[in-house]
């Protein structure tokens, strides 16, 4: 079917062993977990570790069939990320099992979808203008009358049916598949900077103000929902994929001045924010009130001390939202510093394979969304964990691959798809897997080939 | 594009080094001040999925330990068991999850728990093997004696203390009411505090240590005190004597002082000591006068905290110089253990032990050591001189008047079996007003053998019911004292005899309720 190649099959083989670890790793946890609970062995523990090895050897499987040449190590830390994340949530709350169990069917099914569908990421490159009318479509649909619905003060949430889910996560990698095409296309036409503005070099308002105006038109929503994280992630996201692409310090500035701005004008005009900054300064005079999440989270964090509690011994559920933006603080008193230390390198590691995809990918489209996509995952990451330990102040936003929530888990899983695919593709032109085929383009060139033999069988004929 | 992807990953890099200093500023630097936040309760309920270590009589009677918990299901994996019952309740005290803890549960929850850094360095090398680092606390009390002297005070409210004069060491220790401590820590909320709410409306405070948390009106054992004082100061010797009178009219008022019972009393120094006169004592205190009266109880230790290795003692009181200035007559009447004085058990067997010692008074102390998870000694507690009120002079002379109290005074009832010698004072505190019916406490405090003390004894009994406020303290509280001295010689000279049998066989009493 496809050309034989030892580096691709030693790749792939890599990664099926690191994520058959990452699944024993998972197993053992939950069985600690169970025991430390209710000192039982789990009877599930079988069938359960079946299920996941299962799950996990078909996400490799279906890799090796339709993406070989890729990195090997992003699936086995979603995978770890994603076990250690399905453990404290069962610990933390047996009925949310269920739900997770199947938003994890759903969301390897939607990475094998995403790497069939997306076979080259060409065809993703030419649809810039679809990605940000599906973005902010996305962005919008919670403000429509009747599905729209606010949990915990903003209006996030869109219910259909028996479904809830957020599409503010699977809106942000719309917007970036968007800028990372828009600006593929122009980066070059911005960073000429031939607008003359008395002393100044400005970029072309023709070239820059459609990006500009999409990128604020999407800020204002999110803050118009109140969803505070994604608006600091999505403007921080924006600001460095324009300097990656174009290579501008001063767009830096720029944003850095802006974020500055809005920060300012932020703080002034919410007293919601104002709160945060209060709380995130000194939590102590507000225990009683909303710093009550935090000095518990501190708590929870002291408790588990350098070797943390024990899986099933700590009292993270003293914690509101625990199982959501607060199950770093469960993961650091349970497993301690070390457990919290490695869910932090499994995070850097990500990030590290995803800006080495970016730097190996040659056409800019493909740097500019590897940039993006890895930006999305570890200022998320750095933005809920350092909410939580005060390195920054609090704005809710889920942990990737780790807190409880299915569109969160879904939209992680099919970026992990993206940047895999982009992997692939560099590994194909750097001549490291042979080039072959995709299943698209072959039976493509099948259909194309019958053709071509019925239009010779029909000259034939007419000859004859 | 690839230098600024770099200088990204660099970024995202410094990042996450930020979360990692905070981890580690949250969860090592900071995590001694988080974790005894008050408001930080994570601590108490790993401390009951912990085993928390024994607190041991000094005869090897098991006092306090952590059971396991069999049902997987409870909340807290550890159930704390008190097999003494309310025998040593005050002693150990208990250690609950909702009412925190108190006595050597409190004082040495660390040590129990395992948590002194002493012990978290020398479990270091297992750090992560999560072996059991609770020590044990082992006390001066034995569990033996601790019996014996419940079954003399025989359900009557009232407190006993008995010392090793030379060291302070705390013998026995035991107060009734008192309260099963078994009753307190069970796991289920409601019940305990049900039973919190029942002990702390029972008259009595059963949940007072009385022996070193309440303070009572001593009555003639004063006479101690005051003699040891007018001694030191020069205002009495051995050969001053004072005439036969009913009365005596204190300066500053016209009402008289009277000798117990209204009787007439006088002698000899040693004759109005023994037959327990008030007069004479009332007249010393007020040839002292207030400042060297009140500065002469402060060298007794009196208005200061009972230096015990207990919390929440308490100080006896005598008062100050501005109240007696203008107030004579009340300085009169202190000088014999009546008026403002307030003793504390625990304290009065500290004044006869004082005596005993040569004129040392040795802080008391309940806790013999206290022992790492191996065995191996934690901390040896020293003896340690608090006050030395008197002389070795004047120690000798109040020896010879309290072997006088016995031998032929108001304290004959202990005069001890094998020809033992013993010294007491015995007192009567009259608590009633004149014309209101009587009500005393009884008192005797005491030591022997009188030539080389190795016991020091306080037995008080609250005058709380008819019987007792119709005695006196020679007759109340001296066969109570007797009983248990006599004890504390005979095991002496069977120990002397026969090797000691295993004291942790000794059965169980059953708790009495309080």
């Amino acid at each position: 079917m496809s050309t034989p190649s030892p580096l691709a099959s030693a790749r792939r083989s890599t990664e099926l062993g690191l994520v058959v670890m990452a699944g024993a790793i998972t197993a053992a946890a939950y069985t600690v977990a169970s025991l430390g609970k209710n000192a039982e062995i789990p009877p599930i523990i079988l069938p359960f570790l079946g299920v996941t090895l299962g799950l996990l050897v078909l996400a490799s499987i279906a890799t090796r069939i339709l993406a070989r040449g890729a990195d090997p190590t992003l699936l086995p830390l979603a995978a770890l990320l994603h076990g250690i994340g399905y453990v404290m949530i069962t610990r933390l709350d047996d009925r949310l099992a269920g739900l997770q169990t199947t938003w994890t069917f759903i969301a390897i099914a939607a990475y094998i979808a995403v790497l069939f569908v997306v076979q080259r990421t060409t065809d993703l490159a030419h649809q810039t203008w679809t990605f940000f009318a599906i973005g902010a479509g996305l962005l919008l649909l919670p403000l429509v009358p009747g599905i729209g619905r606010s949990f915990g003060g903003a209006r996030i949430w869109v219910s259909i049916g028996p479904i809830n889910f957020q599409p503010g996560e699977f809106a942000k990698i719309c917007l970036a598949l968007f800028f990372a095409g828009y600006l593929a296309e122009r980066r070059e036409l911005i960073a000429a900077n031939t607008w003359k503005v008395g002393p100044f070099r400005l970029p072309e308002p023709r070239h820059l103000l459609p990006i500009a105006l999409a990128w604020a038109f999407s800020v204002v929503v999110m803050v118009g929902l109140k969803d505070l994280g994604a608006s600091l992630l999505f403007f921080t996201l924006f600001v460095v994929m324009l300097w990656v692409a174009t290579e501008r310090t001063s767009f830096l500035v720029i944003g850095t001045v802006l974020f500055a701005g809005a920060a300012y004008v932020a703080w002034r005009t919410f007293g919601n924010v104002q709160t945060r900054v209060a709380i995130w300064l000194d939590p102590w005079p507000q225990y009683e009130g909303r710093g009550y999440q935090i000095v518990q989270a501190m708590f929870a964090l002291s408790n588990g001390g350098i070797d943390g509690t024990g899986l099933g011994l700590g009292s993270p559920n003293k914690i509101p939202e625990v199982k959501n933006d607060f199950i770093f603080a469960a993961i650091g008193e349970e497993l301690g510093l070390m457990g919290a230390t490695a869910v932090l390198i499994a995070f850097m590691l990500i990030i590290g394979a995803g800006l080495r995809i970016a730097t190996r990918a040659e056409r800019p489209f493909e740097k500019i969304l590897a940039t993006g996509l890895t930006t999305i995952i570890g200022l998320q990451a750095f933005i809920i964990i350092g909410g939580v330990i005060r390195v920054v102040p609090l704005t809710g936003i889920t942990l990737p691959f780790v807190s409880y929530g299915g569109s969160s888990l879904l939209a992680n899983y099919i970026l992990l798809a993206l940047l895999m695919r982009i992997s692939d593709s560099s590994a194909r032109r750097l001549g490291e897997v042979p080039d072959d085929l995709t299943i698209g383009e072959r039976f493509e060139a099948r259909t194309a080939a019958r053709r071509e033999r019925r239009d010779a069988k029909r000259a034939r004929k007419a000859v004859g | 594009m690839n230098t600024r992807i770099r200088r990204l990953a660099v970024g995202l890099l410094v990042c996450y080094l930020a979360l990692f200093v905070q981890l580690n500023i949250l969860q090592v630097g900071r995590e001694e001040e988080l974790t005894s936040d008050p408001r930080n309760d994570r601590q108490t309920i790993r401390d009951f999925n912990r085993p928390r270590g024994p607190i041991i009589s000094a005869d090897g009677v098991v006092l306090a330990l952590s059971e396991p918990v069999d049902d997987p299901g409870a909340e807290l994996e550890y159930q704390r068991v008190y097999p003494k019952g309310s025998l040593f309740g005050n002693v150990t005290g208990y250690y609950t999850f909702a009412f925190g803890s108190t006595q050597v549960e409190k004082q040495h929850s660390d040590v129990l728990a395992g948590t002194t850094s002493q012990q978290q360095i020398k479990g270091l090398s297992d750090l992560f093997s999560g072996q059991d680092l609770s020590g044990s606390v082992v006390l001066n009390i034995r569990a033996d004696v601790q019996q014996v002297v419940a079954d003399a005070l025989g359900g009557r409210e009232g407190s006993v203390v008995v010392l090793e004069p030379s060291t302070g060491d705390v013998i026995a220790m035991y107060s009734f009411p008192t309260y099963d401590p078994n009753q307190v820590v069970v796991p289920d909320g409601q019940q305990a505090t049900d039973v919190f709410d029942f002990l702390n409306a029972y008259p009595g405070k059963p949940l007072l240590a009385n022996t070193y948390q309440e303070r009572y009106m001593p009555g003639s054992s004063f006479k101690v005190i005051t003699t040891g004082i007018a001694l030191e100061n020069g205002v009495t010797t051995l050969e001053r004597s004072w005439p036969s009178e009913k009365e005596w009219v204190p300066p500053q008022t016209t009402d008289p002082i009277q000798n117990y019972g209204g009787t007439s009393c006088g002698g000899t120094m040693v004759e109005v000591f023994f037959r327990s006169c008030n007069i004479p004592f009332a007249q010393m205190a007020v040839e002292l006068g207030p400042e060297r009266m009140v500065a002469g109880t402060r060298a007794w230790g009196i208005g200061e905290r009972l230096p015990i290795d207990m919390p929440g003692a308490v100080a006896s009181s005598f008062g100050e110089v501005e109240d007696f200035t203008d107030q004579l007559p009340l300085l009169a009447i202190g000088g014999f253990g009546q008026g403002n004085d307030v003793m504390v058990p625990m304290h009065m067997a500290m004044v006869a032990a004082t005596v005993a010692n040569g004129g040392k008074m040795m802080a008391p102390q309940v806790v013999d050591v206290t022992r790492f998870h191996d065995g191996s000694v934690l901390e040896r507690s020293e003896p340690q001189v608090w006050k030395t009120p008197i002389s070795p002079t004047t120690a000798a002379t109040l020896n010879s008047l309290m072997v006088g109290v016995v031998n032929q005074g108001t304290g004959r009832q202990m005069q001890l079996a094998g020809g033992i010698q013993a010294a007491a004072k015995t007192g009567t505190a009259q608590l009633n007003a004149t014309g209101e019916p009587q009500r005393s406490h009884a008192w005797i405090i005491g030591f022997a053998p009188a030539e080389a003390p190795r016991y020091a004894i306080a037995v008080m009994l609250k005058g709380t019911n008819d019987e007792i406020s119709a005695g006196t303290g020679g007759k109340l509280a001296g066969p109570i004292a007797k009983q248990i001295l006599d004890y504390l010689f005979a095991t002496e000279a069977t120990a002397a005899a026969a090797p000691p049998t295993d004291p942790a066989t000794v059965p169980p009493t059953p708790a009495a309720a309080p």
